[in-house]
Order: structure tokens, then C-alpha cells, then sequence
């Protein structure tokens, strides 16, 4: 038996979710719009999106594409924001770089990039890359500052080599912030993904998106939307499941320290 | 290990020993200048030069500001001086190692290792097997007095825990020398106390050496075999004292004891002239 906190609790996410639907709905209704088509409307087109093979292997393309420029990212961001933040040369050498690019956004850059590597896969990959890299070096640097001098010390008294006590304490130490990092970079993945296949129109579920647009099927365009929402409060929610799991010793509910000396 | 006799007044173990092959740390001419951003380096330490014995518990003591706590990292290693050189058994001290383990203020700890975890880090990281990593650590958690919190992660625990961690964390590496440095200053008067006491039991067992540093008179005279008083701006040693107390000390009665009273008012009554000179100055 649930506690009515509890049961509130679980229940709030759904509740926002009907209201806004309902919110939508009345809307709609009111507005009369043809480019507007109500809740129920775009919930019927889902369906058909789903159920339709090429439109599924559309948005699969997508979330490859979007799975590895989020992998690659990761993977090159965190020790380069780790080791930013341990050594001052390398922060000064990088920071400046990552404040010229920081504020572009990254859709920006696709037309050049697609002068260069064509319309294919490798610029929406390395595109998605770039939108997800930045905040995860950011706090993956941030995190590796804050890392206590002296929990550094105390491992090398232990003998640990200064690699080792990036990968084994720097690493693990940050990992809170880091996290927070990939979180932030995870939405940043879709959101790149879908305006690159906005500006790059061949394949993905952005493509989808823009086409039922050109046709005015606006109850597919959003229906679309529906289904990207849906993907990105799936993906954030698994996230969100791994992160707590990961750095269940930096959970603020383990913040209350027994009273015993 | 000779076995403790049951009154501590029969027992009074020399101080020092004269024997010049049971110094262990030397610190020779050490001088600590750090750049400021203002127009004058600050001198943290100047012209040091002290000799530690084996197994014994000396404290640095000093008003904050002073650089005792550097001269202490410097025997860690943790930090170079700018002139002159510490030796740890005649070898020239250039980095950390195992041979000297820190307590900190801060603790220190893995915060994403459980207690046990902690311990264990050191030993695993020297190439002990798990199995056998796992039996020494608990019995060091055990001897710390945190049977029970083995899983217990160091966001759940009180400061003194955390720090009883810490030490059971640098013993289970089988340090030569302790440095504590200032390793009960965040805690209140209470736990400090209670610090203090098992802090001395398990000394008393193995004598390890120690470097104590404190800004505590009463600290510095209750645990140690010798203090070295330092004074401040630039931090030097001002004197170095013996503490010629008997062991194993028990707290109740050393504070009933004329001379650790006489101990802590001399050492204070010190203190209060340097900073009367200092402010003549």
C-alpha cells in the first residue's frame, strides 16, 4: 500500500501530461486553426507513424546517429574535461577554444560542415558530437576542479601514479557533476539531431517532421512532436535510472549523519 | 611489544633516545616562500631544522599561520620546499609514498567508497589480496570502534567517524610514520576529546612515529613525547620541549598530574610572550 505522498508523487508526471493534452485540446478547439489539429487528432496520427516500416527505420537511423555522436562525445569529453581540470596548462590551452564555440550553436555550423563531408551520416553524427561535447567537458571540468586536494594527496600516498589518480579519483570523485553533464548533453543530442535532419533533409525522424510539414499534414507534424517528447522523457528517465544507481554514495537522502562520535 | 604494566607510574620510557641510527625524519635548513599576489612573497617557513626519532609522537604547535602545516606536507612530500631538504631515513624525501600517511582535517575520504572500501584502497593498492585486505581492514574498523558501519558510505557518518576512518585508512598501509595534520580541529570539544583518548590506546600499542600538528596546548602535551613550538611570520621553531610524562597516559589522571598542569601553563605562558614581542615589533 502506497503512502498518499507517494501516491502523489507518482502520479504528478501523469497529471501534467492529461493537462496538458487538455490545454492543448480546448485550444484548438477554440482556435479553429487547419495548422493546429487537436490532441486527439495528432494522438490518432501516431499510429501511422509507428506502424509505418520506413518511417521506423527513419527514426532508428535517427537514434543510431544520435547514440553515437553522444557515445563518441562522451568518451573524448570527459577525460579531456578531467584532465582540464587537474592541469592548468591544458585548461588554458582549451578554454579559450571552447568559449569561441560555446555560444555557437551548433546547427549553425552544419552548412559548412556539409560543404566539406556532404549530407550524409558523418556531418549529423559529428554535428550531434559537438552539440553534446561542450557541457559535458564543461562539467566534466568543473567537477575534476573541485576534486579536494587532499583526497588527491592521500592517494598518492598509497602510491597511486598521477594517471591512476586521475582515472581512480578524479574520475569518480567528478562523476556527480559529470553526470550532470551527460544529462544536459542527452537532450542536446536530440535536440541536434532533429535540426540536423531539419537543415540535412534526406532520412531520420527530423525529415519525417519537416516533409509532413511541406505537405500540410499537420496532425503527422504533430504527432512527430508527440514522439520526440516521448523519446526524450524515455532517454532522460533511463538516464536518470543508470545516474542514481552510479553515484547512489552522493544521494542527498545519505545526508544525514548519525549522531556518534 | 613489551607488555604494559598494569600502574603507569612504573613505567616511564625515555624520551629520546641518543642513539643517532633511530632518527628517522630529518629536516635540514627547510625554507617555504610562497608568491603572493601583493608586492612581498610571504616566508611561510624559515630556516628549519629539526630531527625526529623513531617512534616517537612529537606535535608541532603554533598559533594558524605559522606553516605548520606545510612543513608537515613537506615531510609528506606533498609539497616542495623552496630551500633545503627533508630526509626520511637518510634517503632525501621527494614525493609521497607509503612510508608516510596523512590524517587530514578534511578526512580526506572516498566519499564513493563505503567504510570498508576506504580502508581497504590502501592495502589493495599495494598488491594485497582481497581476501586478505578485507581481514585486516575490518579488524582496523573494529580497532577504530566502527564495528557496524563497515557499508556505511562517509556522507552517512559524523565527523569523528570519519576521521576514525581516515586513521584506520593510513594504518592499514602499514605507514613507518603518521602525519596528522591538525586531524581533530574540525570536531567538537566532546568527539575531540574522545579522539584524543583512542588516538593514544592505539599508539600506545605499536608506536608508530607520529608529526602531530596542532594548535591545541593541552593537545600537543597530552599526546606527545616532544613539542616543537613554532612561532609565526616568518614560521619558525621556537623551541622544542620534552614532555616528560608517563605512559600509557590516562586522561583523568593526567589532568590531575602538577606536571602536565605545569606543562600546559609554561608552553601557554610562551606563547603569550611571542605575541606580546610580536606586537612590540
Amino acid at each position: 500500500m502506497m503512502s498518499p505522498a507517494a501516491l502523489t508523487r507518482r502520479a504528478a508526471p501523469v497529471l501534467a501530461c492529461i493537462g496538458l493534452l487538455a490545454v492543448w485540446q480546448v485550444a484548438s478547439l477554440a482556435l479553429k486553426n487547419d495548422s493546429f489539429p487537436t490532441a486527439i487528432e495528432a494522438i490518432r496520427a501516431i499510429p501511422d507513424i509507428l506502424g509505418d516500416k520506413e518511417s521506423l527505420i527513419n527514426i532508428l537511423a535517427s537514434l543510431r546517429r544520435m547514440a553515437l555522436g553522444f557515445g563518441v562525445a562522451v568518451l573524448v569529453s570527459i577525460p579531456l574535461g578531467l584532465l582540464m581540470g587537474r592541469s592548468r596548462g591544458v585548461a588554458a590551452f582549451f578554454n579559450p577554444l571552447l568559449m569561441v564555440i560555446y555560444p555557437v550553436p551548433k546547427a549553425a555550423l552544419m552548412p559548412i560542415i556539409m560543404l566539406w563531408l556532404g549530407v550524409g551520416d558523418i556531418t549529423k553524427t559529428l554535428v550531434i558530437f559537438l552539440g553534446v561535447s561542450l557541457p559535458v567537458i564543461y562539467h566534466s571540468f568543473e567537477g575534476a576542479k573541485a576534486v579536494e586536494e587532499k583526497m588527491l594527496w592521500s592517494g598518492a600516498a598509497m602510491g597511486l601514479s598521477p594517471t591512476h589518480r586521475l582515472v581512480r579519483i578524479v574520475l569518480p570523485a567528478a562523476l556527480p557533476e559529470i553526470l550532470t553533464g551527460c544529462r544536459t548533453g542527452l537532450v542536446l543530442a536530440l535536440i541536434t539531431m532533429i535540426t540536423s535532419e531539419m537543415i540535412a533533409r534526406q532520412a531520420g525522424a527530423g525529415n519525417i517532421l519537416f516533409n509532413a510539414l511541406d505537405m500540410g499534414q499537420y496532425d503527422t507534424v504533430f504527432a512527430m512532436i508527440i514522439v520526440v517528447g516521448a523519446m526524450g522523457i524515455c532517454l532522460d528517465a533511463i538516464f536518470e535510472r543508470v545516474r542514481a544507481r552510479l553515484v547512489r554514495w552522493s544521494e542527498p537522502q545519505f545526508d544525514m549523519p548519525l549522531s556518534f562520535s | 611489544m613489551t607488555a604494559v604494566p598494569a600502574r603507569s607510574s612504573e613505567w616511564v620510557r625515555p624520551v629520546t633516545s641518543k642513539d643517532p641510527a633511530s632518527k628517522i625524519i630529518e629536516i635540514d635548513r627547510v625554507s617555504q616562500v610562497f608568491q603572493t599576489s601583493t608586492r612581498r612573497d610571504h616566508v611561510a617557513l624559515s630556516d628549519i631544522s629539526l630531527t625526529i626519532e623513531e617512534r616517537a609522537f612529537v606535535s608541532i604547535l603554533g598559533p594558524s599561520g605559522c606553516g605548520k602545516s606545510t612543513l608537515l606536507y613537506i615531510v609528506g612530500g606533498f609539497v616542495s620546499p623552496t630551500s633545503g631538504a627533508a630526509k626520511m631515513k637518510g634517503q632525501a624525501i621527494t614525493g609521497p609514498g607509503p612510508d608516510r600517511g596523512p590524517v587530514f582535517q578534511e578526512f580526506a575520504l572516498f566519499p564513493w567508497k563505503t567504510v570498508l572500501g576506504n580502508v581497504m584502497y590502501g592495502p589493495r593498492q599495494q598488491g594485497v589480496r582481497a581476501t586478505e585486505a578485507e581481514a585486516q581492514s575490518r579488524a582496523l574498523i573494529e580497532m577504530v570502534g566502527l564495528k557496524g558501519f563497515e557499508n556505511f558510505y562517509p556522507k552517512e557518518l559524523s565527523g569523528g567517524m570519519k576521521q576514525r576512518v581516515a586513521l584506520a585508512r593510513t594504518l592499514a598501509y602499514h605507514p613507518e610514520v603518521l602525519l596528522m595534520d591538525e586531524p581533530f580541529g574540525a570536531l567538537d570539544a566532546h568527539t575531540r576529546t574522545r579522539l584524543q583518548n583512542d588516538l593514544l590506546n592505539i599508539w600506545e600499542r605499536d608506536r608508530k612515529t607520529v608529526l602531530f600538528v596542532t594548535h591545541s596546548v593541552d593537545e600537543a602535551v597530552f599526546l606527545s613525547d616532544k613539542v616543537v613550538m613554532m612561532s609565526k611570520s616568518p614560521g619558525r621553531i621556537r623551541e622544542v620541549i620534552d614532555i616528560d610524562l608517563p605512559r600509557p597516559r590516562r586522561r583523568n589522571e593526567l589532568l590531575l598530574d602538577p606536571r602536565y598542569q605545569k606543562y600546559v601553563v609554561d608552553i601557554e605562558r610562551m606563547f603569550d610572550e611571542s605575541d606580546e614581542s610580536g606586537a612590540a615589533l
